[in-house]
């Protein structure tokens, strides 16, 4: 349902919009059942002329399975929706995948700072490719993200992502994210908590790019002395194995 | 006969002067209402009087040229300003200009902002104005021996003020925070004099003998 919305952008995203609609439509059946019940009732029992209302106390067998026979049918909903509901957090907040690469995240009002670990790969060296409302990513990469937030609650949110998390101050919380390769282009990055005067003004863009396009992305933003430097790192390492393999 | 028709047209004439007088006057104070409007949006920051506000990092700004309002505003909305990671302030800027739709926008909230009275700031730096003085005379070029700025050289008013503030830009132009963008010419102009200063102390002493014009 969602995806005809928004598309489907990383590798859980069909799992969030497999309950999304399973939450939706176990709902949407309730609330039609009962809102029809209620309309047909409000129709069928209208006040008519020479007939005195009822008081019903719902003590006889008749009347309390009214209630029970859908109360329990409605729990067995609420289980079903809870079991999909655990299996899909611990998908997407409690395994961590092994990363392909890193990314850094810092929300403040009311912008986003992205830190990417630039040609080496590794975060947190000098190489690292600092952006405002800018995250360039790579298809078909497993990434793990560090976020922090510098003042007040944020919340990281990706709607082709189908991913929402909050940051918070004095907090690294981490998580992880693969795109597909179906959504190449750019997309939405939105604060999903209420941050301030300019919330609504703490938007990002996401490219998400192809292998080829990433490498060029970084080269362009690699200063030179840094690029000599890692090139030159790349090449030492191969040498090395060279020589190790024979 | 041609007395009247002069007379006649020169009545037309200074109707139409008036009637247009009457536009002009008509259009600025709606320009003037509009940015008066606008401001309410900065107020969260910079205050009622646009004094500023330590705790939100936001300068003063009443002392400031419409011209240069109106060149800072553009450079934030265009993004040439208040886009470096390390610009925690400028990033808290930069958004604010949505509020702004265009450059009619800027101009009257700016219009607005240079109408406001300024005054002095309290000195907070325990910078040395005896040094600062023989040091401001680089910055004199430009700023002016008052340090009240000059629009025809893009440098702003220094006065009116907060130290802290001075001190901030002094090192963010040092840094590579401010004045690096490609398209921030005036900004590129700033940034080698601030690398003439050699640390914060320096910088301090400056920013002490500004505060010295401003009383």
């Amino acid at each position: 349902m969602l995806e005809k919305l928004v598309p489907r952008g990383s590798t859980y995203a069909a799992d969030i919009d497999l309950l999304f609609d399973v939450i939706t439509y176990l709902v949407g059946f309730w609330f039609i059942l009962v809102f029809g019940f209620f309309l047909y009732c409000l129709f069928r029992f209208r006040r008519k002329a020479g007939v005195k209302a009822q008081y019903i106390t719902g003590e006889t067998h008749k009347q309390k399975m009214a209630i029970e026979v859908p109360h329990y049918l409605i729990l067995g909903c609420d289980v079903v929706i809870l079991i999909m509901t655990f299996f899909v957090w611990h998908k997407v907040k409690i395994d961590m995948p092994t990363p392909d690469e890193e990314v850094r995240i810092v929300a403040q009002q009311w912008a986003w700072s992205f830190y990417h670990a630039g040609q080496d790969g590794i975060l947190g060296t000098e190489d690292d490719i600092a952006t405002v409302n800018e995250l360039h990513i790579k298809a078909g990469t497993q990434y793990k993200f560090h976020l922090e937030a510098t003042d007040v609650m944020h919340s990281f949110s990706v709607p082709i992502f189908r991913l929402k998390q909050d940051a918070i101050p004095g907090r690294i919380i981490y998580g992880h994210f693969n795109a597909l390769d179906t959504v190449i282009g750019e997309w939405d990055i939105q604060c999903a908590e209420m941050c301030g005067y300019m919330h609504g003004g703490m938007g990002a863009r996401l490219f998400v790019e192809t292998p080829e396009q990433h490498a060029e992305w970084i080269a362009a933003n690699t200063p030179d002395h840094l690029k000599t430097a890692s090139i030159a790192a790349t090449t030492t390492q191969e040498s090395k194995e060279d020589a190790k393999n024979g | 006969m041609k007395l009247k028709t002069t007379s006649r047209s020169s009545i037309v004439l200074k109707l139409a002067f008036c009637a247009s007088l009457f536009l002009v006057a008509t259009v600025s104070s709606q320009a003037d209402e509009r940015g008066k409007q606008l401001y309410k949006n900065c107020i969260a920051c910079h205050g009622a009087e646009a004094e500023g506000n330590k705790a939100f990092k936001a300068p003063a700004l009443a002392a400031l040229s419409e011209k240069y309002l109106v060149a800072q505003l553009t450079k934030y909305k265009e993004g040439h300003r208040g886009m470096d990671v390390r610009d925690v302030a400028g990033l808290q800027m930069a958004p604010m200009t949505q509020t702004l739709s265009g450059p009619e926008d800027i101009a009257a909230v700016a219009k607005y902002i240079a109408s406001l009275e300024s005054t002095p700031k309290e000195a907070t730096l325990d910078g040395d104005p005896e040094k600062g003085k023989t040091a401001y005379a680089t910055c004199a070029a430009c700023h002016g021996a008052d340090a009240a700025g000059n629009d025809l050289l893009n440098s702003p008013s220094l006065l009116h003020q907060y130290d802290w503030y001075t001190l901030a830009q002094l090192k963010n132009f040092k840094e590579g925070i401010r004045g690096t963008h490609p398209s921030d010419i005036t900004g590129s102009q700033m940034r080698p004099m601030a690398m003439l200063l050699a640390d914060e102390q320096a910088m301090k002493d400056i920013v002490a003998y500004i505060q010295t014009l401003s009383n």
